[in-house]
Order: structure tokens, then sequence, then C-alpha cells
């Protein structure tokens, strides 16, 4: 599964993002490993949600973005002209900050992505949505009331109902752009827990504004800031989260740590 | 807060205004139209002979050609405007879905005697070209009320797309759907409630449509379901005759008047029942 | 069939149904001006004496017919709509009396215009005994319009924040003192781009008109007890009932000066509307 041949899943390179004139981020570069956690963490307006629409091009959906540089996803430029974007997004899964059920019911949630592929034999279906929603930890809650609306369920389950829905397109990678800031403390252990588990079959990447939780899920994270306001966001540090919550190498990145700003 | 008290009423007043026109708009068409009730009678009344020189008042070519040339209406206009509100509010660029959004507000505003001119003077004889008819009918006023609801509807509805949270369409393009397959399988079902009502309240334009309609159906008192053939409406009929008639003549008119009354009262119950059902 | 295909066929059809609604109004717009504009701007059209029997007559006591009864209308309209719409923003707390105010506003929202026009006619010409006239008119109209014009006032004052009036009532002001001090004039730009609705609407109308106001008049109609024949209705009634034989060069140039005033309507409130909120955020 590492495609690019050394561990890495997805690499960065020399990436440049524009709102119109408007430069949002500069010469990003990272890697993230094939099957590991990692972490986007930095102050809000930093540029870690833009980066991590990045790399399932959503932000093609706003009018007057465009990129420079590279994403390779198992050695192929997902930037380069084109790239199927459709197949992409369904390589590379999304999770929101926040629970974003569509207004169907629990099933139908689940077996939206294999239907928009044309699936349309029932056992099949039941099947998988079985599988996801176990996956996703959240089988056991919503067996008996599959038929019943998404949006009935509370915001934590919602946010699983949402990751089985992920699941069920079998992704490589699954990006969680900040998934828990809008739930409560229990629904976030259990994310947390999840995350864990999904670890031994997914790449995964995470936007977090909270450094705790970083530290907990993630191997490897991403410190970014923007300097001054109008000015693009960067990456200031980038390593193993150990090494880096306890000995960070850059100034910024211990201030930001211990709490000084942001 | 003494001071406040006459204000509050005033405007108060205002607001009941409302209550007093719906009212006073009712009596007075029921009044008139009660001697329609008891003199003429209800068979009569809706009969499909109209003849009042020999004291024949059904409306049922009027009402069934008022129906026809709604359902074609809608037929046309219905798709048309959603799928211009679903163009300016998805697929369009933003330049271009604005110059759409100002243009249908200012074919709101175009008079309909205005649309019923060119009706009359563009499409009745390019129908009559093609038909081998005389061109007035049916067909030319479905035309004309197609172009008169798209306004309405693709206001309304375009409305409808612009509210729905953009989470629902960040989800599924995440997923890897295309814009049709988001467009058809996530948000037209998410805002299927307040398309309805878009197009209800379209079809209670093309009810209650007059002149345009007026000016290319034909004013015949024929019943028909050929479109081709010059036939009247509800409205048509009214705004042709009313001037003159004079009592059972009138008060038959009245009767239609209150049909058409009643008519616009059942689709806002019907639009109470669909808004309802979304917030049950 | 495959999702990208379908997705293109999809987008191409979008596309097809844009252009179509565009090229609606694109055609109307360029035949009304192809076919009327000459005549429109000819004064000897637009402010000359109408003929009943012979060619050659202007339309001058109908474009003054359109005015009066569009500005008549809106002093009617505009305090008692803003009225109720202050009532059912600022003081009305919802409950059983608002929803049946509501619900009696979209009633009176989907009555057709021609139940409209025969109301007033009996009304004011059977139960009032009055002559058709432009005052039986506007207020016909006024009520027609009572729906829309509410609800967009409505919508312009729920869109100034709370805070707004909360800093006033903190003050010590009376609900009906930060109304009118704070509220209404951050307000006002959009309930002036409210109007752009309404005004099309009674420059346009024509069954309400031919059955409380009048078809056709020689002179000017001065007071609002005159008979008068606004542009819509008096095209409607050239068309179909007058003999003049260049009725057709009439028509095309009535309606080249009704989308005339329709645009000179769309701007001129955009700009008033415009004026207005730069006024306020120069804090004038």
């Amino acid at each position: 599964m590492s495609g690019n041949g050394d561990g890495n899943k997805m690499r960065i390179k020399n990436l440049t993002m524009f709102y119109g004139d408007f430069m949002a981020l500069e010469d990003i570069s990272l890697d993230f490993a094939s099957r590991r956690i990692t972490a986007l963490i930095g102050p809000s307006g930093c540029g870690k949600s833009t980066l991590v629409r990045c790399l399932n091009r959503m932000n093609d959906l706003i009018e007057g973005s465009r990129v420079e540089g590279e994403i390779i996803l198992d050695g192929e430029n997902i930037l380069g002209a084109g790239y199927d974007v459709i197949s992409l997004r369904r390589r590379v899964g999304m999770v929101f900050q926040r629970p974003n059920p569509f207004p169907k019911s629990i099933y139908d949630n689940v077996a939206y992505g294999p239907r928009l592929v044309g699936m349309k034999d029932n056992e099949k279906l039941d099947f998988i949505v079985e599988d996801s929603l176990k996956k996703a930890a959240l089988w056991d809650e919503v067996k008996k009331i599959l038929k019943r609306s998404g949006q009935s369920l509370s915001g934590g389950q919602q946010q699983r109902l949402c990751i089985a829905r992920v699941i069920a397109v079998q992704p490589e990678v699954i990006l969680f752009d900040e998934p828990c800031s809008a739930i409560d403390p229990i629904s976030t252990q259990k994310i947390e827990d999840l995350m864990a588990e999904l670890k031994k079959n997914y790449t995964m990447v995470i936007v977090t504004h909270n450094m705790q939780q970083a530290a907990r899920v993630s191997d490897h994270t991403a410190f970014m800031l923007v300097e001054e306001q109008g000015q693009p966001g960067r990456i200031v540090e980038f390593g193993d989260t150990n090494t880096m919550f306890t000995n960070p190498t850059d100034k910024r990145t211990e201030n930001y740590i211990t709490g000084r700003f942001g | 807060m003494a001071r406040e008290k006459p204000v509050r009423m005033l405007l108060m007043t205002c607001a009941s205004l409302s209550f007093l026109a719906i009212l006073l708009i009712f009596l007075f068409i029921f009044k008139e139209s009660i001697p329609a009730i008891t003199r003429i009678g209800i068979p009569n009344l809706f009969s499909a002979a109209w003849n009042p020189d020999k004291g024949q008042f059904g409306m049922l070519a009027f009402l069934v050609g008022t129906l026809l040339s709604t359902a074609g209406g809608l037929l046309i206009g219905a798709p048309l405007g959603i799928g211009t509100a679903v163009f300016l509010d998805q697929v369009a660029p933003a330049r271009m879905g604005n110059l759409i959004r100002r243009g249908v507000e200012l074919l709101a505003g175009i008079p309909s005697v205005v649309i019923g001119w060119f009706g009359l003077i563009i499409l009745v004889p390019f129908i009559a070209g093609i038909t081998n008819s005389a061109g007035y009918g049916i067909a030319a006023a479905s035309i004309v009320l197609a172009v008169m609801v798209l306004p309405t509807i693709t206001a309304l509805a375009a409305e409808t797309l612009g509210s729905l949270p953009p989470e629902l369409k960040e989800a599924s393009v995440a997923m890897g759907a295309t814009r049709w397959q988001t467009i058809r399988k996530v948000l037209l079902p998410a805002g299927r409630e307040g398309i309805l009502v878009a197009v209800v309240l379209g079809m209670g334009r093309a009810i209650g449509e007059t002149m345009a309609v007026q000016m290319v159906v034909g004013n015949s008192s024929q019943f028909t379901l050929n479109p081709f053939q010059p036939t009247g409406t509800l409205t048509s009929n009214l705004v042709t005759n009313m001037g003159e008639a004079v009592g059972n003549f009138r008060a038959a008119l009245f009767a239609q008047a209150l049909v058409l009354l009643i008519l616009s009262m059942v689709l806002i119950l019907c639009i109470r029942l669909i808004t309802r059902r979304k917030e049950g | 069939m495959d999702p990208r295909k379908a997705d293109r066929i999809a987008t191409a059809a979008f596309w097809i149904v844009g252009v179509i609604a565009l090229g609606i109004l694109a055609f109307i717009v360029i035949e009304i001006f192809a076919r009327g504009l000459i005549a429109a701007v000819n004064p000897s059209f637009f402010a000359g004496k109408p003929q009943a029997l012979k060619e050659g007559g202007g339309v001058g006591p109908m474009v003054v017919s359109t005015l009066y009864l569009v500005a008549l209308t809106m002093l009617i309209s505009l305090p008692v709509s803003v009225g109720a719409a202050i009532y059912l923003a600022e003081f009305a707390r919802e409950g059983r009396f608002t929803r049946f105010i509501r619900f009696c506003l979209d009633s009176l929202g989907t009555v057709p215009s021609i139940v409209f026009a025969i109301f007033g006619m009996t009304m004011f010409l059977f139960y009032l005994n009055w002559r058709t006239c432009l005052l039986a008119g506007a207020i016909t109209m006024a009520l027609l319009n009572l729906p829309v014009f509410l609800r967009s006032a409505e919508e312009a004052l729920r869109q100034v924040p709370r805070t707004y009036r909360e800093a006033s009532m903190s003050l010590g002001a009376t609900r009906w003192t930060t109304v009118k001090k704070v509220v209404l004039p951050s307000a006002m730009p959009g309930i002036i781009t409210g109007t752009i609705l309404p005004l099309g609407r009674i420059m346009g109308e024509s069954a309400v008109v031919i059955f409380t106001v009048g078809v056709f008049v020689r002179a000017v109609p001065l007071s609002p007890f005159d008979p008068a024949a606004p542009l819509a209705g008096y095209i409607w009634y050239v068309q179909s009932e007058a003999i003049v034989p260049d009725y057709r060069s009439i028509v095309n140039g009535g309606a080249a000066i009704l989308l005339i005033l329709l645009f000179a309507i769309n701007f001129g409130t955009r700009r008033l509307a415009a004026y207005y909120s730069k006024r306020k955020s120069l804090g004038g």
C-alpha cells in the first residue's frame, strides 16, 4: 500500500495556493506516511483546513482558487492536467468539521457512496452498510433504526455515521477536518479510539486545533503558522509527534504548544 | 410606555388590513354570486353549455381551459424554471449566475399585456403556420403561461437551493459524486419541499393570469380538449364579459370568480400541507 | 450509464436551459425595443393627445395616468405595508394572531389580480357609487401589493442586527423610538429595493386598471377622483377594442415606454438604496 515506494502514501511538493490574488499557502512540502496518522496543527486561520482540502481537491469548488506544485498519491500527481478528480475523492475520503449526514435514512447515508458507482444489488449493499457501520463502531447503536433519518442521531453519532459513510467507499486515505470540534468529549473519545483502530487499514490526516488530541492520536505532526495577517500559511515544523511535543526544534512551535499564543 | 400604545394599535391595524381585505373579497364575491346559485343552479353553472342569451351559464369549458392551460404552462415552465434555478445556483459561473438572476427579476416585471401582445403577434401566427389552425387556444396559452411562471418558479427554487447548508454539497462531492449526482441525489431531494412550493405558487400565478391568456386563448366558449382550438379560461371569460354583464349573466361571472378564489385557497392549503410535513 | 458521461450530459443540459431562460428575456426585450423604441421616444407620441378614431394618436395622458397611479398607490401602500411589517417584525409576539395574519397574507398573495379587479369594481363602483378613478385603482392595487411589499419590508427589518435594538433599548429608548431612530434607518436600503417588485406590478397591472380606473381618457387626469387610463390597460384596450387603424404601432410604442419605465424603476431604486446605505455607513 505504500505507493511511493518509500513508506509514504501521499507527498506534497512545493505547494502554493491562491484564492484569486490572495496567496493562502506558500511552498508547502509534507509527506504522509502510509497507515499512519498525521496531524496538522496551528492557530485558527493558519491554512490547515485549506491544506487538507487540497488533498482531495475540495478547493476546486471555490471559484478563483488555483494551486502550484505537486501532490503525489501513489506516484501520480493529483494536480496534473486531466487527473480524474472523481476517482481521487473516492480514494481520499473526508470527514468534516460539522457532522453532515444527508437528510436521508441512516442506511441510505452509508449506501450513498456505493450507489454512486451504480451498485444496486441489495444483498451487497446490506453487507457494506453493516460492515461500514461496524467499523465505525456505530452498528450496535443503530442496527434497529436503519430507516430513521441520519439527522435524528446525536452529534457524536452523526459524526461516526459520516465516518461509516466514508468507509463504505473503501478509500485509501481519510482526511479529518477538525472532526471533534463540534461534538462532546465522550463522543470525541469514541472517535479517537476509532481512529486508532482504523489506522490498521487507512492512511489518515487530521486537522485539529486541539494539541492534546494531536498528541494522543497522531504519529507525525506538522505545525503551521501565518506569520502576519495577510501572509500565506507556511509549515514551521514537521516531524515525529513525540519529538515535536517533547523537544520542538523551532522556537515558534515551542511557544505554540506551551500555550504562549494562538 | 404609555405613548407606545397608540402607535402599537396603529401598526396592528395595518397588519390586520390583510384579514379585512381577504374577508371583504370573499364576502363581496360570495354575496354577488348567491343569485347564481339560487336562480341559475349548480347543475347549470357547471355544465358545458355557455350561452348567456339562452340562459345557459355552464363554466365547464372555462374551468377545463384554466386547468389545461395551467397544466401546460407548468409542464413547460416548471422544468425550465427548476433547471434555471439549478443552473444559476450550481452550474453557472458566478457572473453568469448573477446575470440570469437579474434577468429573471426583470422578466417578472414585464407587464402581462406585453407578453400577451407578443403571444398574439408572434406565437399565434407561428402556431397557426405549423398546425394549420387559427393558432389560438390552449397551446398558445400554455406557452405564454410558461414564460409567466418561469420567474416565479426560478426565483423561489433558487432561493430554496441557496438556503441548503453547503455541508450537504461538500459531503457529497467529497464522496466522489459528480455534480449531477450531487444535484440529483442530494440537493434536489433536500430542497424538495421548497421546490414543490415554488411550483405550487407558479400554478397559482398561472391559474390567475388574465390578460396574457385572454389575448391568445381565442375567447370562445367552446368546450374542447384540442390544444389548437380557440377556447376560454375563467380569467379570460371574466375580463371579456364582466364589463357589460347584468343580472344572471353577471351573477354567473361572479360565481366563476368565486371558483377562482376557491382554487387559489386550495393552493394555499396545499402549501401549508407541504411545509407542515417538512417541519414534522 | 457512466456517472462522468451523465454529468457531462447534465451539465450541457443545464447550460441549454440557462441559455433558453436568458434567451426568452433577451428575445422579449429586443422585440419590444425593435418594434417600439422609435415611437416611444417621439414626443408627439409619448406626450401627444390620444385619438379615438383616427390614426396618429399619442399616449401622453396615459403615461401621466401610469405615473399618477404608481405614485398614489405607493402613497397608500408604503405606510400600510411598512407599518404592518414593523408590527410583525418588531412588536408582535409569534403566536396565534401573527400566524393568522400570515395565513391571511399568504391567501391574499395568491388571489388572482382579476379577482382583486372585480372586488374593486364591486366595492367602489357598485357599493360606493364612484365612477372609475385613480383612487379606486390605487386602493385596490395597494391591497394587491400588500403581501409582497410587506414580506420584503419585513425581511429588511429582520436583517437589522439584534444588537442594534438591544443597544438602543438598554439606553432607555422605547421600542417605537428604537424602531424609528435605529431599525428603520438601517433597514431603509432593503425597504427601498423591496419596492422594485411592487412598483413594477402596479405599472404593469392591467386587469385592476380596466375595471377600476378606466381604459381611455383624452385629458390628463388631475384629481385622484378623475378617471384615467394607465398605459398597461390602454394597451390592452387598444389591441382588443379600439378602432384606430394604427393600433399596432400604439401598442408597440406603449410596450417600449413601459419597458423604459421598468428599467428606470430598477435603476432608480437601486441607486437610491445604494445612496442610503452609503449615507448610513458615513454616519449621516
